[in-house]
């Protein structure tokens, strides 16, 4: 579903992403973690071209999204993506935030795009909430809304960048437990997180990035039982025991 | 000072035809209002297009319209006045010179300039702000819509301007004041509004304090009262949960 070859970035000297193959299959769940200023961020953020790349392929649903020909608004109509910091639209309602890109990109009546919007709502338990406006929810409520915002365009593939790192500690259970019933839903995902707990529970491989590069791919268990690179168990060891 | 007060003279005739002061002051507010209303409509849309430009990727279209902003901004409106009404003019074709300095009437031809002069003018001071509106918005907001498929145009028109016209309304009041208080240069080229009526009911009655007391409290409560009307389109587009517009 989403395949990266040999992909290079540079931002001026600084070599962000360094020679990045990756390939994710459909319906597959993988977790991107690694220390800040990895690149894991830039990486996925490379997905729907909201970065541009210096070279190489990425291929989304058979399509090469670094090829000028590809139509790039319908692709990314394609690819749902949450961001850190939510991002949702602070001038318009919960409903009118999930049902702005159906009816203005995918052209979908009025009526049928606020019955899915209502659909999503409930699926993310804040069907209440539809004549909010963002200002008015909570972090992990306003998250919530961002994911069936990005569900709103029914995607094939959806992209979580750090979704609960700005997120209270009481409030990312109820965001990643949304996440978690998407996974089970067959949805294909691409998670930037520092979450070991979902990673461990969701997660059918987890992908370690350090200086731009892959490090280490490997499923969940193996990933955590037995790392095989210094840096990713330096990484683990500090995520898991700050303190020491 | 020896001075004396004669409130009445507004009630006075004028000594042509039955017309008082009071009539002239009343015309002389319609024009300052038409003036300044079609001038500020065009610098709303030509400000809010030209603030557009300034804050795309496109460098042509950005480098149009600094340019644009530098010019009107660093002339002198009554300079900027005087181009349009007496030198513009003289280098339109042929048939449109007779159109504009025979055929329109002399109050027509300065009307349309002082409304294209003040309208360019206040287009630049206003695509400062939309300028400064935009980009004061979180760069998430452009990403997020960015990742919807949106195209450029849809990202402005459903996510960035709705937010930015939000933040705006204040400093685009004051331009909406200014509007109406430059309007008064149309009295150098002889369109008699208001400023223009005051100056000549002085020069008929001799009751120039009268006049221009008239004068300053006419345009007082003019833009206190638009200065109100702002503030209530401001209250009704506030976003709930939020103070004072979008963070």
């Amino acid at each position: 579903m989403i395949r990266f070859m040999n992909v290079h970035k540079w931002f001026k000297d600084l070599h962000v992403l360094n020679d990045v193959s990756l390939n994710v299959a459909a319906g597959e769940v993988v977790v991107v973690c690694g220390p800040s200023g990895s690149g894991k961020s830039t990486l996925i953020r490379t997905v729907n071209q909201l970065e541009s790349i210096n070279s190489g392929e990425i291929w989304v649903d058979g399509k090469n999204v670094v090829d000028p020909k590809t139509d790039l608004n319908a692709l990314r109509a394609e690819v749902g993506f949450v961001f850190q910091h939510f991002n949702l639209y602070p001038h318009l309602s919960v409903l009118d935030n999930i049902t702005l890109s159906p009816l203005m990109v995918k052209k979908m009546e009025r009526a049928a795009a606020e019955k899915l919007a209502l659909q999503l709502l409930e699926r993310v338990g804040l069907a209440h909430k539809k004549d909010a406006f963002p200002a008015q929810l909570s972090g992990g409520q306003q998250q919530r809304v961002a994911i069936a915002r990005g569900l709103a365009m029914q995607p094939q593939v959806m992209l979580f960048d750090e979704p609960t790192s700005a997120l209270d500690p009481e409030m990312i259970g109820e965001v990643l437990r949304v996440m978690k019933d998407l996974a089970e839903s067959g949805m294909t995902m691409m998670v930037v997180t520092h979450e070991m707990g979902f990673a461990r529970e969701v997660a059918d491989r987890v992908v370690f990035v350090d200086h731009g590069q892959i490090i280490e791919e490997a499923q969940p268990e193996e990933f955590f039982m037995n790392p095989q690179h210094d840096r990713a168990k330096q990484f683990l060891r500090q995520l898991l025991t700050p303190m020491q | 000072m020896n001075y004396n007060w004669d409130w009445n003279v507004f009630f006075k005739s004028t000594g042509i035809g039955t017309e008082i002061y009071l009539d002239w002051f009343i015309s002389g507010l319609g024009w300052t209002i038409a003036v300044a209303l079609a001038g500020w409509i065009i610098a709303l849309i030509l400000g809010s297009v030209l603030g557009v430009m300034r804050t795309l990727p496109n460098k042509t279209a950005s480098g149009i319209a600094t340019a644009y902003v530098e010019l009107f901004r660093n002339v002198p409106l009554l300079v900027q006045l005087f181009v349009w009404y007496f030198l513009v003019p003289d280098l339109l074709p042929e048939r449109a010179q007779i159109w504009f300095k025979q055929d329109l009437s002399p109050a027509t031809s300065a009307y349309l300039s002082v409304v294209v002069c003040l309208g360019l003018f206040t287009a630049a001071r206003v695509c400062e702000q939309v300028r400064t509106g935009v980009q004061a918005l979180p760069k998430g907001q452009n990403y997020a819509a960015m990742a919807m498929g949106f195209q450029q145009a849809q990202i402005y028109r459903y996510v960035l301007l709705p937010q930015a016209f939000r933040i705006i309304i204040p400093p685009l009041t004051s331009e909406f004041l200014n509007i109406f208080k430059n309007s008064s240069v149309a009295s150098l080229i002889g369109l008699m509004e208001l400023l223009a009526q005051t100056k000549q009911t002085a020069e008929f009655s001799a009751n120039l304090f009268e006049a221009f007391t008239l004068a300053t409290v006419i345009y007082f409560v003019l833009n206190m009262s638009l200065m109100k009307f702002m503030g209530w389109v401001e209250t009704r587009l506030r976003v709930p949960g939020m103070m004072g517009g979008a963070k």
